[in-house]
């Protein structure tokens, strides 16, 4: 302060305040608060970022439409690959699933992989637009909580029941085979059912019977007949064996 | 909803479960049997039956607890909730465990 009053020499007569400040002053950058320069305050007060005042307020305006969902591209995937699961399939099983092991759920994967039985686990909110669409939308009450589908090419049902008796955390509710809707009951109703060869020929043999009995019913009377007219003719001819010989011919030999 | 209500089934014989899949009223009681099923609430008792009776018939939904004294718990879950379910099944267990203490505590003081 005492470079301020006397007329010293040259480069003292010019005050330089930051000179003084920086004497006894921090750095620009310190670890402590440091009050902003008056100057720079009022530069950012000027500059400072008034934003556009809307003449109506936002809260008087009418609120805005909700947005309708965006479609995910991997629910779409999902949704593609049920509906070329349920095209490619005969039978479609829908089980009710409680929490197993993982090693569990590998084990009955196998156990159902061994009989050409899928394990697919299926997401409501995926499965229901794809089914509702589709031939099984009368299975759509079933698809409320966890839910696994069993599909497979061919109708293995017994098989599919035995391997399911075995996991009473996986329960059958319903199931779709070759385009007939069926309850637990009559999944195990059509497991009972002999196969189709065995049918056939069980159906076979129930319309040849038929025929076999009208013939038979038939050719019973003149059967009966032929065979009373055969009797007879064997009787008249023992009793004219027993006779003897007719007198004409005698008489023609001597 | 199992964590939040803890439920200890010491004292439970055996639950049936009986709900027609295709009725629309059956989501809290499939909600229930897989709370049953978790690994947590299993683990407290390994020789409690937990059956299901699938049917098709358009009955209504119904929990059966038969507990280790005789007692019995019947739920219709067309008008409960899974979480009210639970919390009945649950209250009824620990007042059976807390009565199970006491008749310990008094044999051998």
């Amino acid at each position: 302060m005492a470079a301020l009053g006397s007329g010293g020499a040259r480069w003292r007569r010019a005050w330089l305040p930051a000179l003084q400040l920086l004497r006894r002053g921090s750095k620009a950058v310190t670890r402590h608060w440091k009050a902003m320069h008056f100057q720079r305050q009022k530069l950012l007060a000027l500059t400072e970022y008034l934003p556009p005042r809307p003449s109506l307020p936002p809260r008087c305006q009418p609120p805005p439409a909700p947005l309708a969902p965006q479609e995910e591209g991997y629910a779409r995937v999902l949704r593609g690959q049920l509906q070329d699961t349920l095209r490619a399939s005969r039978m479609v099983a829908v089980c009710h699933y409680n929490s197993m092991a993982e090693e569990d759920v590998a084990t009955l994967r196998h156990f159902l992989r061994r009989h050409g039985i899928h394990l697919k686990f299926v997401l409501n909110e995926v499965a229901r637009p794809v089914l509702a669409q589709s031939k099984l939308r009368n299975l759509l009450p079933l698809f409320v909580c966890r839910n696994v589908l069993l599909v497979s090419p061919e109708p293995r049902a017994r098989e599919m029941l035995r391997v399911l008796k075995g996991v009473p955390q996986v329960i059958l509710l319903g199931a779709c085979i070759d385009d007939t809707i069926l309850s637990r009951q009559g999944v195990e109703n059509f497991a009972r059912l002999p196969s189709l060869e065995v049918s056939r020929g069980q159906t076979v043999a129930a319309l040849s019977q038929l025929c076999s009995q009208t013939s038979s019913l038939l050719q019973r009377g003149p059967a009966r007949l032929t065979a009373l007219l055969d009797e007879h003719v064997r009787r008249l001819r023992d009793a004219a064996a027993a006779a003897g010989p007719p007198p004409g011919r005698s008489a023609a030999g001597s | 909803m199992a964590s939040k209500v803890s439920l200890v089934l010491r004292p439970v014989k055996s639950i049936v479960v009986r709900f027609c899949p295709f009725e629309p009223n059956v989501e809290s009681t499939r909600k229930f049997l897989q709370s049953i099923y978790h690994k947590k609430v299993q683990a407290t008792n390994t020789n409690c039956e937990v059956t299901t009776d699938v049917r098709h018939d358009g009955s209504e939904p119904v929990v059966d607890v038969t507990f280790a004294d005789g007692d019995r718990l019947i739920m219709k879950g067309a008008h409960l909730t899974t979480g009210e379910m639970l919390t009945a099944l649950a209250s009824r267990c620990n007042a059976k465990d807390l009565k199970e203490e006491q008749k310990s505590k008094k044999k051998n003081p």
